[in-house]
């Protein structure tokens, strides 16, 4: 039975009254103005001194008795089928203990890209699994390879995939299968909207239009992908470089690749970093674990830094075109948009979202997945979201140019959002936008402004349980079996029962990352604390009041009047009872309290559904050397109630400097002859680093959104979207020509500056109609 | 032949004596291996950090004779007779190392992987230049990767603990590194 109750949402000086419905057994969100102790206050996490120690165990660090060493053989080849594999001399060598063959484990012959897994071993040492790997002999049937979209894309290109598949298909809206008729029905739907959507755009004032790409962006964790596995007794114990322990789990104990390990335990204590690339045990996940079953001793295997560029993912490129339909008075009438991306192999999951943020008018928007013979890509960080809204605020700046509004007074316009309406202006403030600068390349060295907002969707939902113990001797421990892969979740879910109970941060032992403790999400979608929290909360709830029906009951009290707090006993509304935390555990007769607690699965409804976010960036651009220098990021964010606001920083820092070094350096460069990644290292991918760092400043919004009891929502992926669309707006409000290209090098803002100087000196040049 | 040459050289240990965070270890390894392997395998020291081994993302640094030096690329043969310090051995007796409590303290460790290398690189600076400008400690960090933090607290933690070092009581990190950056309408200050 759900019970009614009324609570404040809101933030800033924009509050309102709202009755929810929540569930029966859970509490009431924190409100304003209640007086609270750790909630809202910067708390190192509570992992910092075994992180700046050293004896933080990732999985790399695992050494179980007996360990040797796992490595997988990769195909150099841009497609190939592969024809036979002999491992006999292999088999030979000293050291070795197993050797598996991708085609025999996964059932597929094919090597689509330059990196698929062909063979593993396992040997004694790392240097004789090497040998060993060289001593495979793989016989391949090489067939014609493309390895960027626009190969593929070509009449006549090579097939990228196997069978039917065609290398370009449609996957927004997606391309049906099997029943006849539909495909006609849909592409005569198709054929309407674009007149439709084209009319519209036909009949406003102003039309705006561009054709925009971005380059493949690798997750690039420190920590590579893997896992040390070991087998006791038909339970397989893995530790893993994971960022979503049970989907690890189930993977190895469902049949995939033939593991079907009967019971399976993932330990994933401490984790490098993992962006969205984590989430699955891929292919090197099973093959550790089916090396240690053959093996019969525990594996290593954890990939070298080539593997990882080739082979752990990535975020998928972009070609967007855009034209847009806007009115005099700022108001966006419609908007056509086609694009391509490639997934790798597959064609799912390469979409750009271009047409979420603002309200864009009509929309007529077909996307396609291109197959090209890459590394596969993987969820990456907001996946879809800053190449989108790269092409998208571009046109933004486009549009308002065109009928001479503000940049921001145009944004504000067409954006419904009750929080960004807020956080324009404070981003506008701190980056001084009304400012005097050598703008429009005035000079050698000059300088510009870009706006850009973000969208995101993480108030979490079910599917995680807590499990909070108070001990007679007054130890708490509060456990879930989700990951912490450095944002910080453990650290809160320890903040959220400290407060609930009254106790200080120290008090309270955290314990995660272990699938034999409560049910946890993936971190991902930013969902983990939104997820993780509540049920924490609601655990640790309980737990206060079976031992406060205790303490009633040893005292005469009455237990419905009693609280925890400051590490007392507290009567509501009087102070304290004079009896400690510690004292009040003592009167238990049994051992412990125990509760598990299930998150609520719904949210309730709430201030706002989504997080909003804008950023604003200050660039300086050398007309001479072609050289972008990010000065200032200003990330206004915001995400629910912020319950430490030191993770939360670190969450949107981190988002923008990936999101600068996105805007500015890296890609994965394909060498289209060989069909090979050229950079598969750090040295060739260049990633931002302490030089590059701009200055970043965060502004946090608190905001009671009432979503659930800890109003959290999560705060990974929101500060990423924007970033590299501000920056480039910023690179081209500075040198007064658009970029239509990531990353920013220096030889396209060089291309840039040219084109513009050129078309100085041709002032009736015509505009270029490619849609 | 080829293969066979690589196990032979597997086989050819070699005992030497390594001085590690002060103390002196009689290890027995292979020839070839790096200092990086040694340190993790041998001595169970695996608070230095393995990200690349090709000498391009500093997680695996150490200090020679007070040099930062990428352990990766280090020959451990070539090590003995020189004072090696890992992260393991920055403790000062039970007290955390300034710039480990500044990290701590600061979040300056968010997923904590190229922490070890870091802290090792600016342990060197700051033994060298007990007051380095921002731009120094930007570039003496140059070559350590960090994919999550995005090096502000990184930076501050180490003007923190510089600071700490130095005996100047009265440094105080900027409170938005403690605080955070002021929220709309709170006066930014240094107080
Ligand atoms: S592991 Fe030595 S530099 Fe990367
Ligand atoms: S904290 Fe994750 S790489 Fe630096």
């Amino acid at each position: 039975m759900p019970k009614e109750i009324q609570i404040k949402v809101g933030f800033g000086d924009q509050f309102r009254d709202l009755t929810v419905r929540i569930q029966d057994d859970d509490v009431k969100p924190w409100q304003p103005g209640d007086r609270l102790n750790l909630i809202g206050q910067s708390t190192p996490r509570v992992d910092a001194v075994a992180k700046v120690t050293g004896t933080a165990n990732y999985s790399y660090d695992q050494k179980p008795k007996g360990m040797i060493y796992g490595k997988i053989l990769r195909s150099p080849h841009g497609n190939a089928d592969i024809v036979s594999i002999d491992i006999d001399k292999a088999k030979k060598l000293p050291g070795v203990r197993a050797i598996l063959t991708a085609p025999e484990i996964f059932e597929d012959e094919s090597a689509r890209y330059a990196g698929a897994e062909v063979a593993a071993v396992a040997a004694d040492t790392e240097m004789q699994a090497e040998a060993a790997l060289r001593a495979i002999e793989v016989e391949y049937d090489i067939k014609p390879h493309c390895v960027t979209v626009e190969d593929a894309r070509k009449e006549g290109a090579p097939q990228v995939g196997r069978g039917e598949q065609v290398n370009v298909a449609r996957i927004s809206p997606r391309q049906r299968r099997g029943r006849r008729g539909s495909n006609s029905d849909m592409d005569e739907r198709l054929a309407r909207q674009e007149a439709a959507v084209g009319k519209v755009i036909q009949d406003s004032d102003v039309v705006v239009e561009g054709e925009f790409s971005t380059q493949v962006q690798t997750h690039a964790p420190l920590e590579t992908h893997g896992s040390v596995c070991s087998w006791e007794d038909g339970r397989l114990i893995c530790w893993a470089s994971s960022q979503a322990t049970f989907g690890f789990r189930n993977e190895l104990t469902s049949n995939w690749g033939g593991v079907r390990a009967k019971s399976c335990q993932i330990l994933s204590e401490y984790v490098g970093g993992g962006f969205g690339s984590k989430f699955s045990a891929g292919r090197e996940g099973v093959l550790g674990a089916l090396l240690a079953k053959e093996a019969g001793v525990p594996v290593h295997l954890m990939l070298d830094r080539s593997g990882e560029q080739l082979s752990a993912g990535n975020r998928p490129d972009s070609l967007q075109q855009m034209k847009m339909g806007v009115n005099k008075d700022g108001v966006i009438q419609g908007t056509r948009i086609r694009s391509w991306g490639t997934p790798g192999t597959g064609t799912g999951g390469a979409g750009a979202h271009n047409d979420g943020i603002y309200n864009i008018g009509e929309v007529d928007k077909i996307e396609y997945g291109v197959r090209t013979n890459t590394g596969g890509a993987k969820a990456h960080r907001a996946p879809g979201w800053p190449q989108g809204a790269f092409a998208l605020e571009q046109m933004m700046d486009m549009a308002a140019d065109e009928i001479g509004m503000d940049r921001v007074e145009f944004r504000k316009k067409n954006d419904e959002h009750p929080i960004r309406k807020v956080e324009y202006d404070i981003a506008k403030d701190r980056i001084k936008w009304n400012r005097s600068l050598t703008r429009n390349g005035g000079a050698e060295i000059c300088q510009g402004l870009g706006i850009a907002s973000n969208l995101w969707f993480s108030a979490g939902g079910g599917g995680a349980s807590a499990l909070v113990r108070i001990t007679k001797d007054g130890q708490v421990e509060v456990r879930n079996g989700a990951q912490d892969i450095g944002t910080g979740t453990r650290t809160v879910m320890g903040m959220v029962v400290a407060e609930e109970l009254g106790l200080e941060m120290n008090q309270v032992a955290t314990r995660i990352g272990n699938t034999d403790d409560p049910q946890g999400p993936a971190s991902g979608g930013s969902t983990t604390i939104g997820t993780v929290t509540p049920a924490a909360r609601l655990a640790a709830f309980h737990a206060k009041k079976e031992l406060m029906e205790i303490v009633a009951d040893r005292k005469g009290w009455d237990a419905s009047e009693l609280d925890l707090k400051d590490q007392e006993v507290w009567r509501i509304g009087e102070g304290s009872t004079g009896m400690t935390f510690e004292s009040a555990c003592a009167l238990m007769d049994d051992d412990a309290i125990e509760v598990l607690k299930g998150r609520p699965r719904r949210n309730y409804e709430g201030f706002s559904d989504t997080n909003a976010g804008v950023q604003a960036a200050h660039v300086e651009v050398n007309q001479a050397t072609g050289a972008v220098k990010v000065l200032k990021v200003v990330a206004v964010a915001d995400a629910g109630k912020i319950l430490n606001p030191l993770t939360s920083e670190s969450q949107v820092r981190g988002g923008v400097i990936q999101g600068v070094s996105f805007a500015l350096f890296e890609r994965r460069i394909m060498d289209r002859q060989k069909g090979r990644m050229l950079n598969d290292d750090f040295e060739n991918y260049k990633m931002l680093g302490s030089m590059d760092c701009p200055e970043i400043d965060v502004v946090l919004l608190d905001v009671y959104n009432g979503k659930s009891n800890t109003q959290v929502m999560g705060l990974g992926e929101p500060p990423i979207v924007a970033t590299a669309a501000a920056v480039a707006n910023a690179v081209s409000d500075a040198l007064g020509v658009r970029m239509y290209d990531l990353p920013i090098t220096p030889k396209k803002v060089l291309e840039a500056i040219a084109k513009r100087d050129a078309a100085k000196e041709v002032p009736a040049q015509k505009k270029g109609e490619r849609l | 032949m080829e293969q066979q040459d690589h196990s032979a050289m597997e086989h050819q240990q070699v005992f030497k004596k390594l001085s590690v965070n002060g103390e002196p270890h009689s290890v027995g390894f292979s020839v070839h291996h790096s200092l990086l392997e040694v340190l993790r395998e041998q001595m169970q020291l695996t608070g230095t950090k393995h990200g690349c081994e090709l000498g391009e993302c500093g997680t695996c640094t150490v200090l020679i004779d007070g040099q930062p030096v990428l352990s990766c690329l280090e020959l451990a043969v070539e090590c003995e007779g020189r004072e090696i310090t890992t992260v393991e051995g920055m403790m000062i007796g039970n007290d955390l190392h300034p710039l480990q409590e500044a990290f701590a303290d600061l979040g300056a460790a968010q997923c904590g992987y190229c922490t070890p290398g870091i802290l090792m690189t600016a342990k060197a600076l700051l033994e060298e230049n007990p007051a380095p400008t921002r731009d120094e400690v930007v570039s003496a960090l140059a070559g350590n990767l960090c994919r999550c933090t995005g090096y502000h607290k990184i930076l501050e933690g180490i003007d923190w603990a510089a600071a700490k070092m130095r005996g100047d009581e009265d440094f105080r990190p900027p409170r938005e590194a403690i605080y955070g950056d002021p929220l709309p309408g709170e006066e930014p200050s240094d107080a």
